[in-house]
């Protein structure tokens, strides 16, 4: 929804219909009128190669695979990855995220005779999880260390996984998809059964 | 009453300055009995709602899908983004940029004073806390000599916090507490399973200790023209539905309802002018922040409203032959005892309570725990004066608590996507006694518009540090006796003075006036057409949220003002 029409939703509203009647006769759009905003993650971005695009979406896809609900490819994850690379890293932090890409891209083919992307899964999982391994000791992986920006000097896998996990839940794939998403719940209810496959709701940073 | 108010030598019968949650009070009382009214903002224009660009706004809309512009925040927005759990790309557009209205902060003593910067004020940004100073808070100074006596009882104000309670909805529980005086309230909104789970645990193990609904100015019943909360959870962005009680969802247009009043924003009012001859205000100047301009306008009786700090720093900078020190600083006091609230959360519990329970909606506020320690009198154990009460909040833990976990593919995403553990946070609020030498000045420095700067010289004293001590050791066994199966302490040492974003006490209220700069209905008793009704007048702090009592106080001044317009005394 644009602005005029926001204005023109604004003109029900002052003619003195109280708003939760209004709330009732809005489109799903108008109610989240910010829906005029392009989602972020379709911003053209040029950071990467193509073999690189390739290898970085096999990574986010080894870290939250297509299932049941969507993956990280579904939800946009690798562009969001090469997006926050271009514009939101740190020149520290891109060095380390530019650094772990170049040992992907070289190391992988001489050690396993392919490219990340065009090895079978087993593969993938091991050299990440090798990665994962070398990183552990890292104060990344400290319990309840979430609270905070970004740790600048986090190792590329540690990079990887966190901007693939906030991409993931905050896309709104992701978000509709995996998690529930209703931003105009309308009344609140402190104790609703919860059962074993429910998953959280989105939103509300 | 209009009739009796002659306008004809002035350009307005009224000027408040500032239109934040006090400012707002003032322009809607006195349109209301008549006066024309003209408000003056330094902020941008804000329109209700059609402004609230981040409103409902999903995260995959914002840039960097929700991740901070740190280099953004770092530059221009230093103090104001430490304000994290309201401050951030959805309404940044409301608040102060630091970068282009800086004040002296001092590392050594840093002070955090954060602000908005829009028409509205903080209303737009406020937690909407609403509580009523008791009978006892009223006493406390003249019970342990720390400041001078309220010149106000609790029975007098009694009537405003009721008739400020109806207009801007507060919805909570009455409790029958003396140190928390019910109200005037809508329906209590729900609580979560473990709210009732912990509620009943503490009613059999910490009697003395009740847990009730946070009251806060949201309705959960329409008022003419707002409607219900919808509990779609993140308020700090804006509300249109005019749900919770802001300046702009209520009191500016019951104000612009009546025809009379003025808004002009971006008007930054530098100083007032004070005429010997007849001893009044005459006129206040103001600075167009976009152009430059500088003009002035001339009222009979002149309200400031700009918040406490601002206040006091137009006051200081409004010296003349008669006031070298600032006007209606004959006595020196200006400035001085100044107080904030110290904060803090103090534990974090884990619950394995109410597992299989869950929630539908995002309820905007916790529940309460009032005071409980000093209450009547003085405990045996206490090693401090007065008390504090916590704030308190149930979360779920979900992915964005847990997104450093070890781990791949589809078990890492199915963990994630499920909901964790029940948390329970206390945080508690706690009295600042009023000490002289907490103040703020005017330094040599100044800003882009050549007004000079503020500094801070704050320093929390033995009193909120022993506070703090109790605070802690209560909270454990609080925690304890909710159930906790852990409970973690959650931060250490005091809150940044100016953290609780309750200053309050510059230009304090009191009978006498050599040590008081206004009067009991907030008239300066230096200038009998100056009114302060922001926090800059009260004279002691209590423990709860003040803003209830800037709003009380604002109807009650503006009440007295207008009859004495009436009877030609001002
Ligand atoms: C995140 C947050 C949470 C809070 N939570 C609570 C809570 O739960 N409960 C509670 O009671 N309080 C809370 N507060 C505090 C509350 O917002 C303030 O106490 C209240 O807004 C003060 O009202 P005021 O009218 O004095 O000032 P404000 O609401 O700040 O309004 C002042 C207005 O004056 C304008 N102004 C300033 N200087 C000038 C000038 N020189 N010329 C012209 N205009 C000027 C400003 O632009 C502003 O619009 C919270 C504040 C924040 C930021
Ligand atoms: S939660 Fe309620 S009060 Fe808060 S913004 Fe949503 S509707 Fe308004």
């Amino acid at each position: 929804m644009n602005r005029r029409e926001f204005l023109q939703c604004a003109a029900i509203m002052v003619s003195g219909l109280t708003a939760s009647q209004l709330g009732i006769a809005l489109t799903e759009e108008q109610r989240v009128y910010l829906a005029s905003a392009p989602n972020y993650n379709t911003t053209d971005v040029d950071y990467l190669s193509e073999e690189q695009r390739q290898i970085l979406a096999a990574m986010c896809e080894v870290i939250i695979p297509k299932s049941d609900s969507p993956g990280a490819i579904d939800a946009g994850v690798p562009h969001f990855i090469e997006l926050m690379a271009a514009d939101w890293f740190s020149d520290e932090e891109r060095g380390i995220f530019d650094a772990g890409m170049a040992d992907i891209e070289q190391r992988i083919p001489q050690e396993y005779g392919n490219r990340f992307d065009l090895l079978p899964p087993s593969d993938q999982l091991e050299i990440l999880e090798a990665l994962e391994e070398d990183a552990s000791d890292h104060p990344w992986y400290e319990f309840g260390n979430v609270q905070r920006d970004f740790i600048s000097d986090a190792p590329f896998i540690c990079q990887l996984k966190e901007l693939t996990i906030w991409g993931f839940f905050t896309s709104e794939r992701g978000s509709k998809e995996a998690l529930r998403y209703n931003p105009m719940p309308m009344t609140f209810d402190g104790n609703i059964p919860l059962g074993p496959n429910d998953s959280s709701w989105a939103g509300g940073f | 009453m209009a009739n009796i108010i002659d306008t004809t030598n002035y350009d307005f019968d009224a000027i408040v300055v500032g239109s934040g949650i006090s400012g707002g009070w003032a322009a809607k009382e006195l349109t209301e009995k008549g006066l024309n009214v003209l408000v003056l903002d330094r902020g941008k224009p804000l329109e209700h709602s059609v402004d609230y660009t981040g409103e409902h706004a999903p995260d995959w809309k914002f840039p960097f899908q929700g991740k901070k512009p740190r280099e953004l925040y770092k530059e221009e927005y230093p103090i104001q983004s430490r304000v994290s759990h309201s401050f951030n790309e959805a309404n940044r557009h409301f608040w102060n940029n630091d970068k282009d209205n800086p004040y002296v902060n001092d590392p050594d003593k840093p002070f955090m004073w954060a602000r908005a910067d829009v028409v509205g004020g903080r209303s737009l940004l406020w937690g909407r806390q609403t509580y009523r100073f008791s009978e006892q808070d009223f006493k406390a100074n003249a019970t342990d000599g720390h400041g001078i006596p309220w010149p106000v009882e609790y029975d007098d104000i009694a009537p405003w916090y009721s008739y400020v309670e109806k207009f801007i909805g507060v919805n909570g529980r009455n409790e029958g507490l003396p140190q928390l005086p019910d109200g005037e309230f809508q329906k209590p909104m729900p609580w979560y399973a473990l709210e009732e789970t912990i509620g009943e645990r503490l009613k059999k193990k910490m009697p003395n200790v009740t847990l009730t609904n946070g009251r806060a100015a949201i309705l959960t019943e329409d008022l003419p023209g707002r409607s219900a909360c919808h509990y779609c959870g993140p308020c700090p962005r804006g509300c249109s539905t005019g749900s919770y009680f802001s300046s702009q969802s209520s009191t500016l247009p019951a104000a612009k309802a009546t025809g009379r009043m003025t808004v002009v924003a971006n008007a930054l009012v530098d100083r007032l002018e004070h005429d010997p001859e007849t001893g009044k205000i005459s006129a206040v100047h103001v600075i167009d922040t976009q152009t430059r301009e500088r003009r002035s306008y001339s009222a009979r009786v002149f309200f400031l409203c700009a918040s406490t700090v601002a206040t006091t720093q137009v006051l200081m900078n409004s010296t003349s032959a008669v006031f070298p020190n600032g006007l209606a600083n004959s006595n020196g006091v200006l400035g001085k005892y100044m107080m904030d609230h110290p904060l803090g959360t103090m534990n974090l519990g884990v619950f394995l309570d109410d597992m299989d329970s869950y929630y539908s909606g995002r309820r905007p506020t916790g529940l309460y725990i009032p005071r409980f320690r000093n209450v009547g009198e003085q405990d045996q154990d206490a090693d401090f004066l007065r008390g504090y009460g916590y704030q308190t909040f149930v979360a779920r833990l979900d992915w964005s608590a847990r997104f450093n976990s070890k781990g791949f593919g589809s078990k890492l995403k199915n963990d994630l996507r499920k909901p964790g553990q029940w948390l329970w946070a206390l945080a508690y609020f706690s009295e600042c006694l009023p000490s002289e030498s907490n103040q703020m000045k005017l330094s040599n420095k100044v800003d882009r518009f050549g007004i000079p700067q503020v500094a801070f010289d704050f320093t929390w004293g033995k009193n909120e540090l022993a506070i703090r001590a109790d605070a802690e050791k209560q909270a454990d066994s609080i925690m304890k006796a909710a159930g906790a199966v852990l409970s973690l302490p959650a931060s250490e040492g005091m809150s940044m003075p100016g953290e609780g974003i309750h200053e309050m006490g510059t230009a304090r209220m009191g009978d006498d006036p050599n040590q008081a700069v206004l009067n009991k209905y907030n008239q300066a008793h230096d200038v009998a057409n100056l009114f302060v009704t922001d926090g800059s007048f009260m004279t002691s702090s209590s423990c709860v949220n003040p803003s209830l009592t800037y709003m009380a106080f604002t109807a009650r001044a503006v009440d007295y003002a207008v009859k004495q317009l009436a009877e030609g005394h001002i």
